[in-house]
């Protein structure tokens, strides 16, 4: 097949030339044997396929006819053509799906909602709080401080009282100043997940300084100038920036059984509260009580050796 | 819905034969297969495209669902159907002169085992031009491909068919000398 007019003999046999184009390929079959020679093989061949006869039996075409028909009203009641392998895969993916999002939200949500609800206890000695209402009042505040700190496990709820007084070493020598500041503010703070121990000693020693300096600071507020209110707002900001911090710091601490350390916080917390709840201008009085309170417990001093011995064991 | 069935009916009747040879040639000649398949096109047709098609297409995706069908048989292990059909074949009912039969099966076989040759594109847009009378436009909606493509491919089939039937031809008539 050498002549460039094969390729039209196969489109001439079909019909789908031009008409001037397929009077151009008839006038060269005239002259050109080999082509026309492909005409009449491709017209053979032709002959040969159309002429196959199919092995089709009446009695199957009909078979087949009413197979489909039967067939029609299932058909037309489910447009789905899945078959019920792939319902009983997807049924299979989706009760999967539901388990493992159970089992994923149990495992995550036992120490969030643990930590969430030993924040939520009003004020950062949780048990006074826990000890004032009735046991009938809310039985989760009762029971959640004794998930966290868990003396007794098995302390009915009118013995609230007992195991949780004796965990504390003063809880009674709480001043009075505090007990109208319960810090609900500070309730619905989200608390981050435990800390490691390293990170947590390592927060811990500078939570040490930044109180020890804010305390300093707070005992060289001037009082008898006029605008002493001012010059209190700075420690009123840091105070309620450390108040957070150490909530979880004692947490931590006393999940740790690092008695000394949670002592310290737990001492540190009321004063810390105090300063950040101290009204626009606070009047003298209150200042100096707290400044006598810090004094009294040596709060300062305290803070400053136990930051030392931190960053000691880190190093 | 009567009137529905009627011309489903109608549409299978006219159609069923030609789908059921088109598929036999495609698949070189597993004739129970072929069947099955067309049968499985129609009802695929009836459940699912039937009444949505415009006027005139159904017949084109019958034979494009068709062919799709061939093409996973194709990659299926077949070694069943061609044992299945060989028993189907050999229990066909033959009416006519043995002799005659015989040059008529042979011819067939002849045709579909050079079918068998082409790549199955070529050999698709080839059975649908020679057989069902297709214009290249509509082959190439069947096949979902372009006109010139179907044009080169039938062209490409066309030649090599030629080829191997001038030899198999000489071949046989050298058979039939030198007896």
């Amino acid at each position: 097949m050498t002549c460039n007019y094969t390729e039209k003999v196969s489109s001439l046999i079909d019909g789908e030339l031009a008409t001037g184009e397929a009077r151009e390929v008839e006038r060269h079959l005239l002259n050109c044997a080999e082509c026309e020679q492909l005409r009449a093989d491709f017209l053979n061949l032709r002959s040969e396929i159309a002429s196959f006869e199919s092995s089709l039996q009446p009695t199957v075409q009909n078979r087949a006819l009413k197979k489909i028909l039967d067939r029609r009203a299932p058909a037309r009641r489910f447009q789905w053509a899945f078959g019920t392998h792939a319902v009983a895969f997807a049924t299979l993916l989706i009760v999967s799906a539901i388990i493992g999002l159970i089992l994923y939200q149990t495992s995550n949500s036992v120490d969030p909602e643990k930590q969430h609800a030993a924040v939520q206890t009003p004020s950062p000695a949780p048990e006074s709080a826990v000890q004032k209402p009735s046991p009938a009042e809310s039985p989760e505040p009762a029971k959640e401080p004794e998930a966290v700190k868990e003396p007794e496990p098995t302390a009915a709820p009118k013995d609230t009282k007992e195991p949780a007084a004796p965990k504390r070493s003063a809880p009674a020598k709480r001043p009075p100043a505090r007990e109208p500041k319960p810090g609900e503010q500070f309730a619905s703070i989200p608390v981050p997940e435990r800390l490691r121990s390293g990170d947590a000693e390592t927060m811990t020693a500078m939570h040490f300084e930044k109180a020890e300096r804010l305390l300093t600071s707070f005992r060289n507020v001037r009082l008898n100038e006029p605008g002493a209110s001012t010059s209190v707002g700075y420690e009123r900001k840091r105070a309620k920036e450390l108040v957070y911090q150490n909530m979880m710091l004692r947490r931590e601490a006393d999940a740790a059984g690092d008695v000394q350390i949670a002592s310290l916080l737990e001492n540190l917390e009321p004063i810390l509260l105090d300063i950040a709840n101290l009204p626009a201008r606070p009047d003298q009085d209150s200042v100096r009580v707290i400044r006598e309170r810090v004094e009294r417990k040596n709060i300062v001093a305290l803070l400053r050796v136990n930051s030392m011995a931190l960053a000691r064991a880190l190093d | 819905m009567a009137s529905e069935d009627e011309e489903f009916t109608m549409l299978f009747q006219d159609f069923y034969p030609s789908l059921c040879r088109f598929l036999e040639c495609l698949l070189g000649g597993r004739a129970p297969l072929a069947q099955d398949l067309a049968q499985e096109s129609f009802l695929q047709l009836h459940r699912t495209a039937w009444g949505t098609l415009p006027a005139g297409e159904a017949r084109f995706w019958l034979y494009r669902v068709a062919r799709n069908m061939a093409i996973n048989e194709f990659r299926k292990s077949n070694t069943r159907y061609r044992l299945f059909d060989r028993v189907v074949e050999a229990m066909r009912p033959r009416a006519r002169n043995p002799e005659q039969e015989y040059e008529e099966q042979e011819r067939q076989t002849l045709v579909l085992e050079m079918l068998q040759t082409l790549p199955e594109d070529q050999r698709a847009a080839l059975l649908l031009r020679e057989q069902e009378q297709l214009s290249y436009r509509e082959i190439g909606q069947v096949l979902n491909v372009s006109e010139s493509k179907v044009k080169v491919d039938i062209f490409r089939a066309r030649a090599a068919l030629r080829e191997r039937w001038s030899k198999v031809s000489g071949l046989s008539r050298a058979a039939g000398t030198s007896h």
